[in-house]
């Protein structure tokens, strides 16, 4: 099912979390919802669901414009942050609940809702467990028959309230492989809200970045990695060097240092360059007014990449590089040398960008 | 049990540590004295009189026992307060149920007032409580003359006896659902809704078997002072015998007119009630914990 969102507002309070917002979602898509706290993601979520109402704009399903449905007869699929399992039902009468209060005209028979859910329990992996209660259920193992239950009413729209956030770092991504593989299976429309960057960017067809309520950047995972518009997004996806500087006839300057920026041709004075750990070179020897001298203050090797933590000789900032180990060993560098640092691929943004 | 700094060097300093690895585990003297002393305390206040209270029932033997509770006053009494609690406790079990449902999960202007308001009862002398019904229904009472040209009879008859014990005992389903319902939320309520479930379908399924427990603790403490009340039903009850009296207002009769054994024996009806509803608060709350 395709969803539209037309300039929808909402207010809490005096507090403003959704400012117009506009997005079109395709039929089939998985789209992640992007952002820090408090940047109106989960409210977003919530009026889609229905279990939020919202002050100006409309969300039209298929075209057909719901805004005053109400939540039960949306059709939709919601999984909590804290899977809200219904603690007095074992995982068999979780996942048939949907089902068994369905109106008697709609409801399906006994044998055809045990059918149903042993099923789902299948393909969560959890036929055994069906006599358990979630308080006997590990963290994942809730999660799991969360999602069965959202399923189990065969929803057009599956929603997912920061699915894996209670979760530790190995079943997340265990997890998150396995919805994706049950997105391709399904194609159910799903939208996930994340706070993390690399979840977003691992598991979604298009991710829509979010902050202060209003939407940053809508693109493909690829898109908004390598082409943030603007300072927040780029910020945002993962960590970042700055260099600050004078834009003058397409160079981004400071001091010494001079570097080209062909994408803007107008001058301006305070500027200002993001580049990616993984994007920035170490050399030995000065070779041309394209780096800056830096004294390495940390190494840390973990696995096959090197971190080093560097600060500028020139104005005391940190800057931060990624190195594979094999690059790292033929460097032969060491912590308090000083060296000359140069970034690959830089992004310049100035001032109007940060005022979005 | 602290010692002053130890300037000999050669005691061990991780004795007593060893010796008592619990940092809360009291002195044998101080843990018995103060068993003795609750021990006692409940004694003396506690098991005593409820003994005493068995003793002088009992006292003129079996038969008089007996006999004092088939007399058709007390039979009436123990009618009437059955009668009572049998009404208000279902009245203010759906009154708690939607007040602690309205005030835990939904936001309204107001609610910090009703839940002042609900508290009410407890900071009120449930003798005020039962003036304020002889002050609204009573013969010079606001709706005296309306009620008298109807002749419809609140005030020292039986609906003005529910209608103070309702006032007094309408707290107590109420406080403990609303603590319950808040640490439970609502995300399941919005789980079931979002399955598709109805407004009363998630009530049943769903609210409802998560705070049974709970409810049935507010009932027993809701019967228990439905049973109990005096005050307030003293003042709207008029004491006609045989009629208007409830049991603690038939203990009171018979203690005045010196009939001990008799008064003992009705209060000893009231007193296996009480322990009986102690023993099934007791098994709802461990229930409730459990849950």
């Amino acid at each position: 099912m395709g969803i539209q969102i037309k300039n929808v507002s909402k207010s809490f309070g005096s507090v403003k979390v959704l400012k117009d917002i506009s997005v079109d979602i395709k039929s089939g898509e998985l789209i992640a919802l992007l952002g820090p706290s408090g940047s109106g993601k989960t409210t977003l979520l919530r009026i889609l669901a229905g279990l939020e109402g919202l002050d100006e704009g409309t969300i039209l399903f298929d075209g057909e414009d719901i805004t005053n449905v109400s939540p039960k007869e949306r059709k939709i699929g919601f999984v909590f942050q804290h899977y809200a399992l219904f603690r007095h039902m074992n995982v068999f009468e979780n996942v048939a609940y949907g089902l068994k209060v369905r109106p008697r005209k709609t409801r399906p028979s006994k044998k055809e809702i045990e059918r149903k859910v042993n099923e789902l329990l299948s393909l969560v992996k959890l036929e055994n467990f069906q006599d358990r209660y979630p308080s006997q259920l590990s963290g994942g193992q809730r999660q799991r028959v969360a999602l069965a239950r959202a399923l189990a009413v065969e929803p057009k729209v599956l929603l997912l309230d920061e699915p894996f956030g209670a979760l530790d770092a190995k079943v997340r991504k265990e997890l998150r492989r396995w919805l994706r593989q049950l997105h391709n299976e399904f194609h159910v429309t799903s939208i996930f809200v994340t706070h993390d960057q690399e979840e977003a960017l691992d598991v979604a067809d298009r991710i829509i970045v979010m902050n202060n309520g209003k939407i940053e950047q809508i693109g493909t995972p690829d898109e908004v990695y390598e082409n943030p518009k603007s300072p927040f997004v780029y910020d945002f996806l993962g960590n970042v060097n700055i260099f600050r500087g004078r834009l003058q006839n397409g160079k981004l300057k400071q001091g010494q240092f001079e570097i080209n920026a062909p994408h803007y041709l107008d001058s301006h004075d305070d500027a200002v360059g993001y580049a990616r750990p993984h994007d920035i070179l170490i050399e030995k020897e000065q070779v041309d007014n394209e780096t800056v001298p830096a004294k390495i203050s940390f190494i840390h090797i973990v696995g096959p990449t090197a971190r080093i933590e560097l600060k500028r000789e020139d104005n005391g900032e940190y800057l931060e590089a990624e190195l594979p180990k094999e690059q790292f060993k033929n460097l032969q560098i060491q912590k308090g040398e000083v060296v000359y640092v140069r970034p690959k691929q830089l992004k310049v943004f100035i001032p109007e960008d940060f005022s979005i | 049990m602290t010692k002053p700094l130890d300037v000999d060097r050669k005691m061990p300093i991780v004795k007593k540590a060893v010796s008592n690895p619990y940092p809360l585990k009291e002195s044998a003297i101080v843990k018995w004295s103060l068993i003795t002393i609750s021990l006692l305390y409940i004694s003396l206040f506690l098991i005593l009189p409820l003994i005493s209270i068995f003793v002088t029932a009992l006292e003129k033997g079996w038969e008089t026992y007996v006999a004092s509770i088939v007399h058709p006053d007390a039979l009436a009494a123990i009618k009437l307060t059955i009668t009572v609690a049998l009404i208000v406790v279902p009245l203010n079990a759906v009154f708690g149920i939607a007040a602690a449902w309205l005030i835990t999960k939904f936001t309204f202007r107001g609610k910090n007032l009703l839940v002042t308001l609900i508290d009410l009862p407890f900071a009120v002398s449930p003798v005020i409580a039962g003036l304020i019904f002889i002050l609204l229904f009573g013969a010079q009472g606001l709706f005296g003359d309306w009620l008298f040209e109807h002749d419809i009879k609140i005030v020292f008859a039986l609906p003005g006896i529910i209608l103070a014990t309702l006032f007094v005992t309408f707290p107590f389903v109420a406080r403990e659902l609303i603590p319950l319902m808040q640490t439970q939320g609502i995300t399941e309520e919005e789980a079931s809704i979002s399955l598709g479930a109805s407004g009363w379908k998630t009530f049943f399924y769903v609210t409802l078997p998560n705070i049974k427990w709970g409810l049935l603790y507010g009932l027993i403490l809701c019967n228990a002072r439905a049973i109990g009340e005096f005050g307030a039903v003293s003042v709207v009850s008029g004491h006609i015998r045989g009629e208007t009296n409830t049991m603690p207002l038939h203990i009171e009769i018979l203690y005045n007119e010196y009939q001990f054994t008799a008064a003992f024996a009705v209060a000893s009806i009231m007193s296996i009630l009480a322990i009986l509803t102690i023993i099934i608060k007791h098994i709802a709350s461990w229930k409730a914990k459990e849950f």
